[in-house]
């Protein structure tokens, strides 16, 4: 697989570099030559030109200790801990700085190795201080590991001064900085150089003056902000929300998948009882690499707060907690005495509904004889106009790994920070690194790579992409009409707003339209540059699952309404007098309509599918037991169909996902994408370039961001105290910088 | 159906629960051991037509050569006839996967082992003790992981408990040759990068 993708990069540069274009082609990943042989620890290695010495010891199974060496940033070479010696060489060589030489014989595990390493422990040591007990990176730190194995057993230090002293920096709500710990390998000013974009966090003055910080007093104002907390290899950045909360031996580690955007980004839930107490990222370099966003991570307060933790029926203007029984055969009662039927029993999947409940629902409410299973966005009465007999018409076909190939992104009606920020890490690199151009119609947003704002509306879209020349607004350095046509990759990344939207037919004609006429760029078997960009999760399940209403049943009135985690429903399309069932985790906007709730499991407390906006069908795990009286969502429709008096005919999950495999395959295969024939892709932009005549032309109103405050998009994190906190201090930009040393009494300046 | 997952197949469709009175007779506490009961140099003879296999432990103890290959056959006996494990256990599907670095280090710890281990149990998993506080569980499985140096290890052993089991395949790291020369590039155009370090 990567041999694969480095070969395809480099072809594209080489022949990007024979037209005479001013390509910015530099990249961490060097255009693959030939491998080369040398030899570490007396054991021969094989690899590929210009990989630096670490690699190449780490590849002959050498562990080498470092500090500032991270193999997703750039190299900086400036902790010298991984010292090694090469044969002919004077000195000891920092082996991540240079690169592994064919024939050269390099030894990780001589006395003049350890000698260096000890005096390098001794140099960091000597400013670090003796913090430990009450350092919340003790038991994961780099710098405390590395000091027991390879630092010296005594000290030598007697400095009458003491130690150095550096003032913290107030970095917002979620990074806390003890910046007397930092040992200046600037992993985190690379790492907010590089991916998060935020170029103002890096380092003033030189050697033991040297600080981190970022220049004037500002917090750090990035959706990524929270990967430092994990780069950093000592204590000097942790996490505020999570300060003196655990230790990491105390916690169990679950690995499982996030679901508060559509990107699946894989995490590792830390518990500790029944409670969660973090989220961490878990590497998987074919989604979210080693990065999560500040979302993923901190949300999980929100498990802790408004939950729904037993059922709950309306008895007047109040609920009262039930029973199951109780609230099951209110339930049943409510059904009968609405007198629903067919069309009129409604359902409303939301954006965190999992796999298996949608397929127990659309099953459970097709048995009482009703198609009417709508989704919780706008227009999701409707079928959706993407249609869902072809997948690739309604999934980020490109896949989340690939998109660093294109060498011209449009961006269409979305703001891919807010709606995946992981994505949008991917643009920044492939924006730095194979000077990839980018081009926006739709609302402006701040983004951390430029781009030039083509248009706002869906009219617009049709002019850019029917030739009509839409000059440039000038954000960015080009045309983009120019390196539009010029492309060999392009790429269309339509949002899920767009296609929720009014003009979403309208919109999808043009571009399928385009797209087909370009087939040759846009669809071949290495590259489909046709993506639409989901934002919840449990979209792209549903479609996948036929989770859709029919065309009748949009113009029925409901009595009877089931709520699926339905929580930015709005108001108006639940009737008065409608019998409405709200089962989810939390208390949000959907439970308020209810007359009956069913208290279900959050993400991290059941084990269900999750499928991607690739197309990626993941399972997640449970961390934690679900509190109070909630159970499994699944479990809970299985058991009211029974009680309603349809069962659906399965008893236990594994029959459930043979029947989500008698629906789609792919949605139990799982961590794999299923790569449709192009001939499917091509038919599937036919149908879009056809919609039905009734279909309106595209308007002029400009296309509107779905998402306005990235840490309040749904029920978790409008629970999370810690969002809350970002909210107001990235999205109102209201925070006051405390001056934390202050805050307490004036640190320690003395041994 | 043969398409099907290996995951969505139950290992042992057919075992009945063992009935009370067969598990009464069950006393002893250990076990009989595949090499007591075998001896642990013949291979068991192979019912007719069956694949060869090779059981683990004898890979294990050195007697024979890997890789380990699992009996295919629901004839031969499964271990959770005479193990005396609660017939619950065998309702619950075991999860086998390889564990994932941890981002908080740079050091690969912990990752070369595969883990089998269980889903915790809902309801009766874990909850608050009113008492003190503390973490209450009834699930004797809660603090159990196994650790095995294969995959095919962890599922030999599944199978022939007779658990249903879910492999999660690790992700490859995908990391690129990197070069330190690559942070003085030149590159023509427009300055993308402020580089603050
Ligand atoms: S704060 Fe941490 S990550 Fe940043 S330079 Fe200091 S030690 Fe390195
Ligand atoms: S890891 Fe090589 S100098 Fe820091």
């Amino acid at each position: 697989m990567l041999r694969r993708f480095t070969a395809g990069r480099s072809i594209a540069r080489r022949l990007a570099q024979g037209q005479a274009q001013p390509a910015r082609l530099f990249s961490t990943s060097q255009p693959r030559k030939a491998d080369i042989t040398l030899t570490v620890d007396g054991k021969e290695v094989t690899v590929p030109q210009g990989t630096a010495l670490i690699q190449a010891c780490e590849a002959a199974g050498a562990a080498v200790p470092r500090f500032c060496y991270h193999d997703r940033l750039a190299i900086a070479g400036n902790c010298r801990m991984c010292l090694v010696e090469v044969e002919r060489s004077p000195k000891p060589v920092a082996s991540c700085a240079m690169p592994a030489m064919p024939g050269s014989k390099v030894f990780t595990n001589t006395p003049l190795v350890h000698k260096a390493r000890e005096g390098v422990m001794e140099f960091l040591l000597a400013n670090h201080p003796l913090d430990c007990p009450i350092c919340d990176q003790g038991g994961e730190c780099d710098l405390q590991d590395q000091s027991m194995r390879y630092g010296s057993d005594r000290t030598r230090f007697h400095e009458i001064t003491g130690k150095r002293a550096v003032e913290n920096k107030d970095l917002g709500p979620i990074v806390k900085t003890s910046m007397n710990r930092c040992i200046q390998c600037t992993r985190c000013v690379r790492f907010a150089n590089d991916v998060a974009g935020v170029e103002e966090l890096g380092t003033t003055g030189r050697g033991n003056d040297l600080q981190i910080g970022m220049y004037i007093e500002k917090t750090m104002d990035s959706e990524m902000s929270g990967n430092i907390i994990d780069l950093c290899p000592v204590g000097a950045l942790t996490s505020k929300p999570y300060a003196f909360q655990a230790r990491p031996w105390e916690l169990k580690k679950t690995e499982s998948i996030d679901v508060l955007d559509a990107v699946g980004s894989n995490i590792r839930v830390d518990s500790r009882g029944v409670q969660v107490m973090r989220i961490q990222p878990k590497i998987n370099d074919e989604i979210n690499e080693e990065w999560i966003n500040d979302k993923t991570r901190y949300a999980y307060d929100g498990l802790k707060y408004q939950r729904l933790t037993t059922p709950l029926v309306r008895e007047g203007d109040r609920f009262v907690p039930a029973s199951w029984e109780h609230a099951m055969d209110t339930i049943r009662h409510g059904l009968q005495s609405s007198g629903a039927k067919g069309d009129e029993i409604k359902a409303v999947a939301g954006h965190t509904a999992d796999t298996e409940s949608l397929v127990a629902l659309k099953d459970f409410i097709n048995r009482l004889g009703s198609e009417n299973l709508t989704l919780d966005q706008s227009l999701g009465d409707a079928p959706p106009v993407t249609g869902v007999d072809v997948r690739s018409n309604y999934l980020f076909n490109t896949g989340i790994e690939n998109v660093g190939e294109a060498d011209a992104v449009l961006l269409i009606g979305t703001n891919p920070r807010h709606e995946a920020a992981i994505i949008n890490t991917r643009f920044r690199k492939s924006y730095l690194q194979t000077g990839a151009e980018f081009g926006l119609i739709g609302e402006d947003f701040d983004s951390v790579f430029e781009y030039d704002h083509v248009g706002t509306s869906p009219s617009d879209v049709e002019a850019f992409l029917s030739g009509k020349a839409v000059k440039g607004k000038g954000k960015g350095e080009n045309d983009f009409a120019r390196i539009w046509k010029e492309a060999k990759k392009p790429l269309i990344v339509v949002g899920s707003a767009v296609v929720e939207g009014k003009d979403g037919a309208a919109v999808l004609k043009a571009i399928s339209k385009h797209v087909l006429a370009n087939e040759k760029k846009f669809v071949t078997p290495e590259w489909n540059g046709f993506s639409i960009l989901q934002r919840a999760a449990s979209r792209a399940a549903a479609y996948d699952a036929g989770f859709t209403p029919s065309p009748t049943s949009t113009n029925t009135t409901p009595k009877f309404v089931y709520l699926l985690n339905a929580d930015e429903i709005d108001p108006s399309t639940i009737p008065e007098n409608a019998f409405v069932v709200y089962q989810g985790h939390h208390g949000d906007l959907g439970a308020q309509f209810a007359d009956v709730c069913l208290p279900g499991a959050a993400y991290t407390e059941k084990s269900s599918t999750w499928v991607n906006t690739e197309g990626r069908s993941q399972l997640g795990r449970v961390a934690v037991v679900p509190p109070g009286a909630s159970r499994e969502d699944w479990k809970i429709i299985r058991a009211l169909s029974e009680i309603v008096g349809s069962p659906i005919p399965y008893d236990d999950i594994i029959q459930l996902r043979q029947r989500m495999w008698d629906i789609s395959p792919t949605l139990v295969r799982y961590d794999v994408i299923e790569k449709p024939s192009l001939e499917f892709i091509k038919l599937g932009l036919q149908l879009l370039s056809t919609p039905p005549s009734t279909t309106k032309a595209a308007s002029t109103t400009p296309f509107k961001k779905p998402i306005n405050d990235f840490y309040r998009t749904d029920a978790i994190s409008r629970a999370s105290v810690t969002m809350a906190a970002c909210s107001k201090a990235f999205t109102k930009k209201e925070y006051d910088i405390a001056s934390v040393d202050e805050a307490g009494s004036a640190q320690a300046s003395y041994a | 159906m043969s398409l099907l997952p290996r995951y969505l197949i139950r290992s042992r469709p057919s075992i009945p629960s063992p009935s009370l009175s067969f598990r009464n007779r069950m006393l002893h506490t250990s076990r009989p051991l595949q090499a007591e009961t075998r001896g642990p140099v013949d291979p068991p003879p192979a019912p007719a037509g069956a694949a060869p296999h090779t059981a683990i432990m004898d890979v294990v103890a050195g007697l024979a050569e890997g890789p380990v290959v699992p009996v295919e056959d629901a004839s031969v006996v499964a271990a959770e006839v005479v193990s005396g494990a609660p017939h619950e256990l065998q309702l619950r599907q075991v999860r086998i996967f390889k564990p994932t670095k941890s981002t908080m280090q740079s050091a690969k710890g912990k990752t070369k082992r595969w883990v089998l281990d269980w889903d915790v149990l809902q309801g009766a998993g874990r909850w608050e003790n009113p008492l003190m506080g503390w973490a209450s569980s009834a699930d004797y499985m809660q603090g159990t992981t196994l650790g095995f140096r294969s995959k095919e290890a962890a599922i030999s052993f599944a199978e022939r408990q007779g658990w249903d089991y879910i492999v999660s395949e690790p992700k490859v790291a995908k990391i690129p040759p990197k070069n330190y020369a690559n942070n003085y590039v030149h590159v023509p155009g427009k300055l993308r990068i402020h580089h603050t370090k």
